[in-house]
């Protein structure tokens, strides 16, 4: 046989590996049909975008909001369970991970790749609804902005005072970069929430465990923010914190990332909130992923 | 490539010491031991085959040389890296029983996605890929996906992952399993070039007169031990008795050759005599004219 004379030389870390390992994760999803969930979502959107015409015009601009972020939320959150489920255990089952893991691979690169790979679709297929959006929005936008104007000029009141209020008030209710900011965030929810699902499915049996448990993390990760204040309000102070922050290890609080509220009321979002929650996400990413591979370093295949 | 004698090579491709395997199973059931105090050794450039029972150990013994199991007690080594280390599966192939890959890529896209998790890239990738659809007859089935493959073209595909990257030992778990003569056929062929090749090759399999055909060395396993190993010839041959095959051989030629052995006297006997007869497999094999490809 010849010589393997371009072969990369095996090193423990490679990024190579890992990106074949995603892409191939990513590959996978997608003819498993999981686009199929974003043709639903960008229905969502068109619908909300032309179904309330009767209502104000700045209510329309936030109803189609309203809808596109509500389903963004819950549809990606559910892609995050059911895609990041569906792997590993899928693998097992299948016995396709055999024939990975006797390859030069580690068991890091083969949950890392896994992880990229959901993160990579989720965050392409974030970029591509914030496109389908933005562009709804904008559309939107400017056919209200032309028929307020074209009401004016009817009552003969379109002066350039008039018109610039009203392309001021419907652009801060319209497109603004604070819903890319939002938009951003939940995927770094669906991130996070991908990485839990992870961690579960390293210890899980099945795939309908892993989606189970997976969506009690979730109802707990929402709930959670309201549950400690209500149950550790009683408490002293350290108490109260030690125990918040174990329930805050062991369980993501979802509602940090749930900053598209304001940004539909027209809100700016500050930078500082995105970096904020972006560093916290990527804490509970690398926090879960590491304890997701004490599980499976130690699985017996 | 001329092969190397099995002996060259200082480092043996395999070793197997005092490894014992125990699975922990529930809180109530009993600790299941599936491999007890096994030690053997594969060298380089050797055919090895591992047989036994179902449930003997061989699955486990080589899960526990490709790493994806871990001894209880003993280890193994590939060409003297222990087995838990990663950097030891770039030396090696491995086919596993009922072989099963991922459904949505074709043929083509399986060894690719192999080819770059063993770190081959560009050219060479797609040279090795093409090479192994044509080592394995799969040429003509490269687009389709793996999910609509035969058990056959499935057993080949996988033939063609384990030695997408060139390995020094190729690790075999009952490679012929499920598959018709023609296919098994084939399989052995590829085995028999590997094996000039130079490649060491540790192989499971049920069917004992394949091993026969294929095998160096064997080791047989009983309840998770190590009964009996050694060459294969030393094995199986009866050392008392003596065989002579003729071809049209009169009656009377015949006849002579019964009263030499009865005037020789002593322990000398006829044990038996009658036509030798072929094997299913070969009547099968001249009888059938499909190869298989366009499975």
């Amino acid at each position: 046989m010849s010589s393997a004379s371009t072969r990369s030389a095996y090193t423990s870390f490679s990024p190579g590996r890992i990106w074949t390992m995603a892409t191939h994760t990513v590959t996978q999803l997608i003819r498993m049909r999981i686009l199929v969930f974003m043709g639903i979502i960008s229905m969502v959107i068109v619908i909300a975008a032309f179904a309330f015409p009767a209502v104000s015009p700045e209510q329309q601009l936030k109803l189609l909001k309203d809808w596109t972020f509500g389903a963004l939320q819950v549809f990606f959150v559910i892609i995050a369970i059911a895609a990041t489920g569906l792997l590993i255990p899928r693998d097992l089952e299948d016995r396709t991970l055999y024939t990975t893991l006797s390859k030069p691979v580690p068991r890091y690169e083969y949950l890392i790749g896994k992880l990229l790979g959901v993160m990579l679709l989720l965050g392409s297929g974030l970029l591509l609804m914030d496109l389908v959006f933005s562009l709804m929005l904008y559309v939107k936008q400017s056919l209200i902005i032309s028929s307020q104007i074209a009401a004016l000029e009817k009552e003969q009141a379109a002066t350039p005072e008039n018109i610039a209020f009203i392309k001021d008030l419907n652009s801060r209710f319209g497109l603004t970069y604070s819903l890319h900011g939002a938009v951003w965030a939940i995927f770094l929810k669906a991130s996070v929430v991908a990485a839990v699902s992870l961690l579960i499915s390293c210890f899980a049996s099945s795939t309908l465990f892993t989606i189970l448990v997976g969506i009690a993390f979730v109802i707990a990760g929402q709930g959670q923010a309201l549950l400690r204040e209500w149950f550790l309000d009683k408490m002293s102070g350290f108490w109260q914190k030690f125990l918040s922050g174990a329930i805050a290890v062991f369980c993501p609080d979802l509602t940090l990332f749930d900053i598209a509220e304001p940004a539909i009321r027209g809100e700016i979002i500050p930078l500082g909130v995105l970096t904020e929650v972006t560093g916290i996400a990527l804490l509970y990413i690398v926090g879960y992923t590491s304890v997701a591979y004490l599980f499976f370093v130690e699985k017996e295949l | 490539m001329d092969a190397p004698s099995p002996s060259a090579s200082p480092t043996p491709a395999v070793t197997v010491e005092n490894l014992t395997k125990v699975f922990k199973s529930g809180f109530t059931k009993k600790p299941l031991l599936a491999v007890k105090q096994l030690s053997f050794e594969v060298k380089a450039g050797e055919v090895y085959g591992l047989i036994g029972p179902n449930g003997c150990g061989k699955s486990t013994t080589m899960k526990v040389m490709l790493g994806l199991l871990k001894a209880t007690q003993g280890r193994a080594t590939i060409f003297g890296r222990d087995s838990e280390e990663v950097a030891s599966r770039q030396d090696v192939g491995f086919l596993p029983e009922n072989p099963y890959f991922y459904k949505h890529l074709s043929g083509r896209e399986t060894l690719n996605f192999y080819g770059r998790l063993c770190g081959l890239r560009g050219a060479e990738l797609k040279d090795r890929t093409e090479a192994m659809l044509e080592l394995t007859g799969l040429t003509h089935a490269a687009e389709r996906r793996v999910g609509g493959y035969s058990k056959g073209m499935l057993q080949r595909v996988g033939l063609g992952q384990a030695l997408i990257h060139e390995p020094r030992l190729l690790i075999l778990d009952e490679p012929t399993a499920g598959v018709d003569p023609v296919g098994s056929r084939r399989i052995r062929d590829l085995i028999l070039e590997l094996k000039q090749r130079g490649i060491t090759i540790v192989v499971t399999s049920h069917l004992l007169e394949q091993m026969q055909e294929v095998c160096d060395r064997v080791g047989i396993m009983s309840n998770g031990r190590m009964v009996s190993e050694g060459k294969l010839e030393e094995l199986i041959s009866v050392e008392n008795q003596t065989e002579l095959i003729l071809q049209d051989a009169p009656p009377e030629l015949l006849a002579k050759i019964r009263a030499l052995v009865q005037e020789a006297g002593g322990k000398s006997q006829v044990v038996s005599e009658g036509k030798p007869r072929t094997t299913l497999e070969k009547l099968f094999l001249q009888s059938t004219t499909q190869t298989g490809d366009g499975e």
